[in-house]
């Protein structure tokens, strides 16, 4: 039966999608997973409904880490910051097993007082370069966090 | 940028490997091609001397290069290649050929253990490359004239005797010359 | 007539010469060969073993990336050659210490980013790839429930050290299944001990067999024949069973020149490695002196 099976199988022409490995790019309608411990965000994750990008604040649209997304979490509108990517990085940025985002409001400040999953130590060179004088001031998330890679 | 793989240790080829290889389209794809090229690898080392498609035989001579090679470093105790070659000949009295004959024929050998002639092919015709693939050390005659002045070819023949009957005129011409003059003295005198 | 007069007599003894020959050579080709194959059933376990006792081959399973890629569309001698200067130039300078994957490494790097200036990571090398300067391996291990894999190029200059904690290989060559297994697999403690082998013994194969999460996977582990899983076939269904089979290449592991060109042959690996093996030897020579006086100093200074 199985020979059968095989020689059926191999009568059609080769499938038309593609094989080749996935890139795991953060873009719209990504589902990110808060890591911080702010109220919106630990409820978001209990009840099995994630946060899910609306848009990404750079011209590419696709996420790298460091950058600020807007999210969907519970019918509300609150933007973040990536923390760490599952898409494969540069040499010595570690690469997570989930997309992660630490919520902060419009002035750069986080919504937790705590973000109980390492952070990659590359954020703090990005997170100063974004960080204007007069603008929003993204390291205070870096202060609340627990522990780096 | 790739890594070696080191599980397997395997001596080099004396014929230059081509970077990828042929596909030899065949319906049943990658499986179809091994069993199209283990037909002739088998026939090669039946026949010993064979000729086909340019294409096939120079897929199937580095097959039957690495199937012998194989066969001289592991020797017949050694399982995976005892496999080997029970997949690679087809007709399984080859296989103490290849133990029993060819390997004690190659052992010492510092070339290749094949030779591939380009076929004569047909004048003003479309024809495919046709070769003829043989083991070296086979018992036929040899297709190529060792010496390339050799006296018994046609033009080298046609060549001596033109130049033989080109001298007997010559002396021809002398005796006649040598023989005139007397003549011509002697009324003279 | 004078022609076939001269030709004749030579064309007669050559015809004769070549049926000569072409008898003899049969004639003495058949006993040659019965005598061959009575003589060789005696022979191989005496002639052809020692083609395989050349030490330096076994290298290549230590140091891998010194052999260059097999594909000829990126070789280069030169560059080879000058890359493997680089390399030993490298090794002079850091320890990088044998380790296989499935090792356990502590490394610490230069990281302008991080606090301290260093960064020091602890993990399994689930992989290593690439060859000559562009070695790289990489490092998982799960802290605070969360996964993290990173990737080190091996000649990093910024590499500062490279402690092997526990010395051992796994069932497989790569060990990406870890990302869907259980967390306890890949979770190593930060301040994880270094683990010492007694002198001279062969490297443990660590045979412990992961148990994957249920699906969705990362990837079909079910049709790489893996042998550190243990729980494949609980997750399957009959569907994808029945396509494992359809997609097996049972002719793969004849196909001898597949194998061929992922390789290098020996001839060019003890050229290879009889360039690099004496100052290799030397420097692992050294660094087992300065390891040992390492730990003849350190009860010192607990008794003191």
């Amino acid at each position: 039966m199985l020979r059968n099976l095989l020689n059926r199988f191999k009568s059609v022409p080769s499938c038309g999608f593609h094989t080749s490995p996935c890139l795991n790019e953060v873009q719209l309608l990504t589902r990110l997973r808060v890591v911080d411990n702010s109220e919106i965000g630990k409820r978001a994750m209990a009840e099995g409904k994630p946060p899910k990008i609306i848009c990404v604040y750079n011209k590419k649209r696709i996420g790298y880490i460091g950058d600020r997304v807007m999210v969907a979490i519970k019918g509300q509108k609150k933007k973040g910051i990536l923390v760490g990517l599952k898409q494969t990085q540069n040499v010595k940025v570690p690469k997570f097993d989930s997309n992660n985002v630490v919520l902060i409001d419009d002035n750069g400040t986080p919504l937790g007082t705590r973000i109980h999953v390492p952070i990659p130590t590359i954020l703090r060179t990005i997170l100063k370069e974004k960080t204007h004088a007069k603008g929003a001031d993204y390291t205070k998330l870096l202060s609340i966090a627990t522990r780096f890679v | 940028m790739n890594q070696a793989d080191i599980t397997k240790l395997v001596s080099k080829l004396r014929i230059k490997v081509p970077p990828t290889h042929r596909r030899l389209r065949n319906p049943l794809g990658p499986e179809g091609r091994l069993n199209k090229l283990r037909k002739t690898v088998t026939g090669l080392i039946k026949y010993e001397r064979i000729e086909l498609n340019y294409n096939r035989a120079d897929e199937a001579r580095q097959y039957a290069e690495r199937l012998i090679s194989e066969a001289i470093s592991h020797g017949d105790c050694h399982k995976p290649t005892m496999e080997i070659a029970d997949f690679w000949l087809l007709e399984k009295e080859l296989v103490h050929k290849l133990f029993k004959v060819l390997v004690p024929r190659f052992e010492n050998s510092s070339s290749a253990f094949t030779k591939m002639y380009k076929a004569p092919k047909p004048a003003y015709a479309r024809a495919i490359e046709k070769t003829i693939l043989e083991l070296k050390g086979n018992p036929y005659p040899s297709l190529t004239t060792r010496q390339p002045n050799n006296k018994l070819l046609l033009q080298n023949v046609l060549l001596d005797a033109a130049k033989y009957d080109y001298r007997q005129t010559k002396y021809a011409e002398i005796a006649e010359k040598m023989s005139t003059p007397e003549e011509t003295k002697n009324p003279d005198s | 007539m004078s022609l076939v007069m001269r030709k004749s007599p030579i064309e007669y003894f050559n015809a004769a010469k070549w049926i000569i020959r072409r008898e003899c050579r049969y004639l003495s080709n058949l006993p040659e060969v019965a005598e061959n194959s009575e003589v060789v059933e005696d022979k191989p376990p005496k002639g052809r073993k020692p083609r395989f006792l050349n030490p330096t081959l076994q290298y290549r399973h230590v140091y891998p990336e010194f052999l260059p890629d097999p594909n000829p569309k990126f070789r280069n001698s030169l560059r080879e050659k000058l890359e493997r200067a680089d390399m030993l130039k490298r090794r002079s300078q850091v320890d990088i210490p044998e380790f296989y994957v499935g090792t356990i490494l502590a490394v610490t790097i230069a990281d302008p980013h991080a606090q301290g200036k260093t960064n020091k990571f602890v993990g399994i090398c689930i992989e290593r790839k690439g060859c000559g300067l562009r070695a790289e391996f990489t490092l998982r291990n799960v802290i605070d429930h969360q996964g993290i894999e990173v990737r080190y190029e091996l000649y990093d200059p910024t590499i500062q050290n490279i402690q092997v904690l526990r010395l051992e290989k796994r069932l497989d060559d790569k060990l990406f299944y870890l990302r869907d297994a259980l967390p306890e697999y890949c979770t190593f403690p930060i301040d994880m001990d270094p683990e010492i082998l007694p002198e001279g013994s062969p490297v443990p194969v660590n045979t412990v067999q992961v148990k994957l999460k249920p699906r969705p996977w990362l990837e079909r582990w079910e049709r790489q024949e893996l042998k550190g899983v243990s729980n494949i076939e609980e997750h399957l269904k009959e569907k994808d069973r029945v396509r494992r089979e359809l997609r097996k290449t049972p002719w793969e592991k004849f196909d001898l020149m597949k194998d061929y060109r992922k390789t290098i042959p020996i001839e060019d690996q003890t050229e290879i490695w009889g360039e690099v093996y004496n100052q290799l030897q030397q420097m692992r020579v050294s660094r087992k002196k300065m390891s040992k006086q390492r730990t003849f100093t350190a009860p010192k200074t607990q008794l003191g």
